[in-house]
């Protein structure tokens, strides 16, 4: 008896915990979506409802028809997919090579690579900015995905450590002496044994160029290729808010990261806990 | 010589003739602005349309940036080569872009459009000095008190003037459910103009000593920080984080019965009651030492960043076209009751008076136009024009100093002098 009420005092205790922790997590997604439904007054109002009183979608009409959002959204999406896929094979390559191959000086290549990505990018914006004019590439998408891998390459290649070290050096072995070259090794025994790794660093990659802000407002000029967050931040406006405007641009924004990580959302948080405890 | 080689000679020939004539084209332009909100990006691209439409051998292209990065923007994009032929200003951000080498003087230009249409001579001011004028006016901003009629006679207020009153009128109107005034405390350019608000009423409107020096630390700043210390207990608690969309929405929902703002009419009639006739406006109160109102003022002008001649030409084509008043009342109305005329002939154009909601808040934008003509900005004032400037307001140290008192609870002397050092070493440096 006395068992089962500890035991029932216990689980009250987890589910109250996770109910709070949800509460925390999910409430300013619930306030950011129902505050862009609601009407401009319902909004600002002195008394907050939890509860919209007065839907409207108007806001997202208003800036799906008289912004540029669209088109943020679609450079957006260019820029983190590329981002995304150029990270997970630079990164792939890299971790083997690092971490699989013996080589004199690996151990200092990897630190190296983390050393890089310790380095504040505000510190490079200059630098950076001038490269990236000189052959070119100012107001271009390719320079914002040159940028976003050249900072979320590092930390992938780190993260990818614990995946390649888990995978046991005696299945290369074995298909080596099957005949398989080092690429087909990589490619049909490494790789695939590491794909909740591989998503980690896809989703990771993802999220970092969706997400970029500074270099994004400096590299890019024009409203054509200007990318969601920048976007956002001007149709804002500095002297009066449209909230509404503001609060359906947020939750447009946040949709296309919560599918993804709804999708692969578990290998992401596989991929950060293996690196702490392997 | 045969005939194909005679036909090539031809070829060559008019390639040789012609070629540079058909690659000469039209002039391209290329204009920042930093007013992003798409409302007003298609306003600007209306008049762009019909210039570009009637001036074949010109093409202006906008292309809208921001105010957060500009200041990191602009001066990397002159020191790559990418820099716009045109780029907008606040008195303030000229001498950063003076200072990478890249701004023209406008004082030929500026002198014909005086001619043409009358500037305010506080709008030509600030851009005027070392024996230039940098950027042409386009339009002022100037801060006022806004508060609902209603709200006034309810609570039995009477508009203050002086700031006697001012004090008493926001205690009477603080109650359980409203504030009697809503004022920043953020580390923000809004709490810079606030602050230098009660700078301008208290008789410290100048920062420089005529040498140059600072002369921030007097009695009449250290006046205007102890009373907005005063006013502000009566502020919402969130202040410290406001910038001027939030004061805006503590207006809208009745939370604050009173603001210092460049305007509330969008938000007003958008987002509160929309009632033209219960909205009030009025010049900010001044402390007894001072004889009339005065309030802070940003004219925003353009400057020209291109040193090619024929492109100088085509900008100044452009404004003229922007500055006849048949288009100028359309440019300002991008946002209307926001952007206030700044010369003679645009503030009677019939293109600025006629857009509707000037129309429904006619009332309301005299007074701020009333209330601009005694619009000032730190640092620009008197004729003690210097660029160092630049280095205090990019810091915020109006606003920093304003905290220490706020936030901090330093004895407003104290702060005002820590406020001084604070400025000298930003100016060194």
């Amino acid at each position: 008896m006395t068992t089962d009420l500890a035991g029932l005092r216990r689980s009250l205790g987890v589910y109250l915990s996770v109910a709070v922790l949800l509460i925390v997590v999910i409430a300013p997604f619930y306030w950011i979506f129902t505050g862009s439904i609601k009407a401009p007054q319902e909004i600002i109002a002195q008394v907050p409802t939890l509860i919209p009183q007065s839907l409207t979608l108007e806001h997202y009409d208003h800036l799906l028809a008289s912004s540029a959002f669209p088109r943020y959204l679609l450079n957006s999406t260019i820029i983190a997919a590329l981002t995304m896929v150029i990270t997970v094979v630079l990164a792939s390559l890299a971790a083997y090579g690092i971490y699989r191959l013996r080589f004199p000086g690996s151990q200092f290549l990897f630190k190296i690579i983390l050393v890089t990505y310790a380095f504040p990018s505000i510190l490079l914006l200059v630098p950076l900015y001038g490269m990236l004019s000189q052959v070119g590439l100012i107001d271009s998408l390719w320079a914002l995905v040159i940028v976003n891998v050249t900072f979320a390459a590092p930390f992938a290649v780190w993260m990818l450590q614990a995946f390649f070290r888990a995978v046991p050096y005696e299945l290369e072995e074995a298909a080596a002496l099957d005949g398989a070259g080092r690429l087909r090794v990589m490619l049909r025994i490494t790789l695939p044994l590491t794909a909740p790794g591989i998503a980690s660093i896809a989703i990771y990659a993802f999220i970092t160029s969706w997400t970029e802000y500074m270099l994004a407002s400096v590299l890019i000029i024009s409203d054509a290729n200007r990318t969601l967050p920048v976007g956002l931040a001007g149709i804002i406006g500095q002297y009066q808010v449209d909230w509404g405007l503001l609060l359906a641009g947020a939750t447009l924004t946040t949709l296309p990261v919560l599918i993804l990580f709804g999708l692969v959302g578990r290998n992401f948080v596989d991929g950060l806990t293996a690196g702490a405890i392997k | 010589m045969s005939k194909i080689a005679r036909l090539l000679l031809i070829a060559v020939f008019l390639i040789v003739a012609i070629g540079p004539v058909a690659a000469q084209g039209p002039v391209e332009i290329v204009f920042w602005h930093m007013e992003q909100p798409p409302h007003r990006v298609a306003r600007v691209q209306e008049l762009l349309d019909e210039f570009n439409a009637a001036h074949p051998d010109i093409v202006v292209r906008q292309e809208p940036q921001n105010w957060g990065e500009i200041y990191t923007k602009a001066p990397a994009a002159v020191a790559a080569g990418n820099a716009p032929d045109m780029l907008f200003a606040i008195p303030d951000f000229t001498p950063i872009i003076r200072a990478v080498g890249a701004v023209q003087p406008v004082d030929d230009f500026v002198a014909e459009m005086n001619e043409a249409h009358g500037f305010f001579p506080a709008a030509i001011e600030p851009y005027s000095y070392e024996d230039h004028v940098w950027a042409v006016p386009l339009w002022n901003m100037a801060h006022s008190l806004w508060y609902r009629k209603s709200v006034f006679a309810e609570a039995g207020v009477e508009p203050p003037t002086t700031w006697d009153e001012w004090l008493a009128a926001v205690q009477t109107l603080t109650t359980d459910t409203q504030y009697g005034i809503g004022l920043p405390a953020n580390r923000h350019l809004y709490t810079d103009q606030t602050t230098y608000d009660f700078m301008i009423n208290a008789g410290a409107s100048e920062i420089y000593n005529p040498d140059g020096t600072l002369r921030f630390n007097n009695e009449a700043t250290v006046a205007a920080f102890d009373f907005y210390k005063q006013l502000y207990q009566y502020s919402p608690p969130d202040s410290p984080n406001w910038t001027w969309g939030e004061a805006e929405a503590c207006f809208a929902s009745r939370t604050c019965a009173s603001i210092l703002q460049f305007t509330v009419i969008t938000t007003y009639d958008t987002q509160a009651e929309g009632d033209p006739e219960d909205l009030g406006v009025m010049a900010i109160p001044h402390s007894a030492d001072v004889e009339q109102s005065g309030t802070i003022a940003y004219v925003n002008g353009v400057m020209v960043l291109t040193d090619d001649p024929a492109k100088q030409e085509a900008i100044y084509t452009f404004l003229r076209f922007l500055l006849e008043p048949e288009n100028y009342g359309r440019f300002l109305n991008m946002e209307p009751g926001l952007f206030l005329p700044v010369t003679e002939s645009g503030s009677q154009a019939a293109s600025y008076w006629e857009d509707p909601m000037v129309v429904k808040y006619k009332s309301q934008i005299e007074v701020m136009l009333e209330n601009s003509r005694n619009g000032m900005l730190f640092g620009f004032t008197g004729g003690n024009i210097f660029p160092s400037i630049a280095q205090i307001s990019a810091q915020n140290l109006l606003a920093q100093t304003l905290q220490k008192v706020l936030i901090d609870n330093m004895d407003p002397a104290e702060a005002v002098a820590e406020g001084q050092a604070l400025m000298e070493e930003a100016i060194e440096d």
